[in-house]
């Protein structure tokens, strides 16, 4: 087994963790020159006697957010071991999305170990449970085979022979072995690339909770009145400040076009429901795809609500719409383009009516459930791009939702 | 330089990645903040520590109204006033002498001691974020000085620091930079093995296994707030108590598991939606 502290610290070590350093912060771990001194100190400390030493040293050192323990995590297995892990949870569809299972299939199909039709041959449960298995599989017989998810062999920073020589500690070591302990991904769960779920669901309440809405100078300050009534020499010097009671009001319109967003819709009512008792008043309404002259107040959309009417509510109203904003253009920019009312030219196109809630509400925010890296290449682009220009937009991560309380609560 | 290694102890079991982490803290001599899940034994772990490392302990229990200069020290004023009124008499004290009237707080008995002590603030996210700031460079450099006087106290061994936190609010980054950061993950089903066996040491291994596996399977479930260990410990207790075996489809005195009431309301119309993954 080669110790790592065995040559250290010379230059040669040193320029090798640039590139991991580099590697974290890809992988949204910020590390600054700090942190490489302290790291440099632990080597010279001896406090490192191999790789599962490495793992929890550097964690230390670089991880000060449990938030980006998970991002760590994956960037060591591909740093260190050639094993390179998607953000998503087991069992998490948003798999499909990522590069990881792309290279996957692809190199599946290239070896013949999945017909090329693979993609429609398989439930997608299926196709899921196998690409688990194969990155469990590389994790526990780590032997440097030919089986391995993603680069293939070509990883990109030359350390192939890297994962050979460090890793025989596993099993050996008194500790439980760095890549047992990743493939737990047991800070997932506080990733900021988590998809919202009822798990993490307190977490976003945490952030929510940031949510507030300053109030009028209405409320004295007793304490900083005396003092500065003192230091008038005695005439009186009325000081008040904000009144922090967070009090706004909340308006909530979901998308609930198609059965992709079922999912999203029940989770995003669920955390706003929850900081009910927070707002002075929420209201939930429904849209189809986008929003033309009316939305609905239920979710099969029967009973309609004007939208002329929603652009009355006071503008300090925060509006936040959730939907995937993907469609097509005509349903955006044509008149007459409603996909449930398509024959009626009168009425403006859809953009204009997203327009004027963007005009009339200074505070919305638009929450997509899909992931951030797809917005440029989603079937549909176009109109999310079109979107984007007139609202504040965030993916439905833990994340997004901190994005979407920073943004819902400047001034 | 003594080299200070913790090992647990027979009240704490201590998992050997979180050894890991205590020992290169403490070999490095740099604070250690410490966050997790409630009931996962912050706290507990620094205390500990300490008593295996023979070590005293000064502990700061951090409140909201802490301003961050008397957990170094404070000056009684009004004693030295009383002092200077009515004369100090058999006391010793002397109203010239401003140490006379030092009260020292935590930061500071731990600076000032002759030998290595462990310093544990406790739940620092209660404080204000100001007072954090404050306290960062207090740590960094081990020493803050008395402004009345001008003088720097300086430690003269580093003491060991544990800083514990909820997460309440969240801490600064310049704070956390000065800080090796570890949050403890909630304990496999074989650390609660060890950790149950360390409460419980004479409870029937049947009863032992079947806790575990309903309690592992009711944090599974995703209510609203899991049950933690702390629950965990309180129910076998509970059980023991009331000598039961508990039937894993209606278990019994759930309450001490599931404190909100939707959860428990969900609990009792036998929702066992599972979670995705």
């Amino acid at each position: 087994m080669t110790s790592v502290s065995e040559h250290t610290p010379n230059t040669h070590t040193n320029a090798l963790f640039v590139d991991f350093v580099r590697l974290l912060r890809e992988y949204g771990v910020p590390v600054g020159l700090r942190e490489l001194l302290e790291l440099n100190r632990g080597f010279e400390q001896g406090v490192v006697a191999g790789l599962d030493d490495l793992f929890i040293f550097m964690r230390l050192v670089f991880v000060k957010r449990v938030e980006h323990a998970d991002g760590f995590e994956r960037a060591f297995a591909l740093y260190f071991y050639d094993i390179d892990i998607p953000a998503v949870a087991e069992g998490d569809y948003a798999l499909f999305n990522t590069d990881q299972f792309q290279r996957w299939l692809e190199k599946e199909v290239r070896e013949g170990r999945l017909p090329r039709r693979a993609l429609w041959e398989f439930t997608p449960e299926e196709l899921m449970k196998r690409f688990w298995d194969t990155l469990r599989q590389q994790m526990e017989e780590h032997h440097g085979g030919s089986r391995w998810v993603g680069t293939g062999g070509n990883s990109p920073f030359g350390h192939s022979g890297n994962a050979e020589r460090g890793t025989r500690a596993m099993g050996a070591s008194r500790n439980r072995s760095a890549l047992k302990v990743i493939g737990d991904r047991r800070y997932i769960a506080y990733s900021d690339k988590n998809q919202l779920r009822e798990e993490n669901l307190r977490q976003a309440l945490e952030t929510m909770k940031h949510l507030k809405n300053e109030g009028p100078y209405s409320r004295l300050n007793l304490e900083q009145t005396i003092r500065t009534t003192a230091r008038n020499g005695g005439e009186i010097d009325l000081v008040f400040e904000r009144d922090l009671r967070d009090k706004i009001s909340v308006v909530l319109l979901i998308d609930n076009g198609g059965y992709s967003m079922t999912p999203f819709v029940e989770i995003t009512r669920l955390l706003f429901a929850k900081m009910h008792e927070r707002f002075e008043d929420m209201t939930t309404l429904f849209f189809h795809n986008t929003v033309y002259e009316r939305v609905w107040w239920d979710f099969r959309r029967t009973r309609a609500f004007p939208t002329e009417q929603l652009l009355l509510r006071k503008p300090d109203t925060r509006l936040v719409i959730v939907g995937d904003a993907t469609m097509a253009p005509e349903e955006l920019e044509a008149r007459g383009g409603a996909i449930d009312n398509y024959h009626d030219f009168n009425r403006p196109p859809s953009i204009v009516w997203l327009k004027r809630l963007a005009d009339r509400f200074p505070h919305t925010c638009w929450l997509n459930p899909l992931p951030r890296e797809q917005w440029s290449h989603a079937h549909g682009a176009y109109t999310l791009r079109r979107v984007r220009t007139l609202f504040h937009m965030e993916d439905m991560t833990l994340g997004g939702i901190k994005g979407m309380v920073e943004h819902l609560s400047e001034k | 330089m003594e080299q200070y290694h913790f090992e647990g102890t027979d009240k704490y079991y201590l998992e050997p990645e979180l050894k890991a982490v205590v020992n290169i803290a403490l070999a490095m001599e740099k604070p250690l903040l410490l966050t997790g899940e409630a009931g996962t034994g912050k706290t507990q772990l620094a205390l500990e520590a300490a008593r295996a490392l023979k070590l005293p302990v000064e502990m700061l229990r951090c409140k909201s109204t802490i301003k961050g200069e008397e957990a170094c020290y404070t000056q009684d004023t009004v004693l030295r006033l009383n002092d200077a009124r009515f004369g100090s008499g058999e006391t010793g004290r002397h109203v010239h002498n401003f140490y006379d009237y030092v009260v020292w707080g935590p930061i500071g008995r731990a600076f000032r001691a002759e030998d290595k002590v462990v310093l544990l603030l406790d739940e620092i996210d209660k404080t204000e974020s100001d007072v954090q700031d404050n306290l960062l460079d207090i740590l960094e450099e081990c020493q803050f000085t008395i402004r009345e006087v001008n003088e720097t106290v300086k430690a003269k061994v580093r003491p060991a620091i544990f800083i514990t936190s909820n997460a309440k609010r969240e801490l600064s980054d310049p704070f956390l930079r000065r800080c090796f950061c570890h949050h403890i993950a909630f304990p496999s089903p074989e650390d609660m093995r060890h950790i149950v066996a360390l409460h419980y040491p004479d409870t029937h291994p049947k009863l032992l296994e079947t806790a575990i596996a309903i309690f592992y399977e009711l944090r599974e479930r995703g209510f609203e707030k899991p049950p933690a260990t702390s629950e965990l410990l309180d129910w076998i207790g509970a059980l023991e108590k009331t000598d039961t075996m508990p039937d894993p489809e209606f278990p019994p005195l759930t309450g001490i598991l599931l404190k909100r009431s939707g959860d428990i309301l969900r609990h009792r119309r036998g929702d066992v939606r599972r979670r995705q993954y």
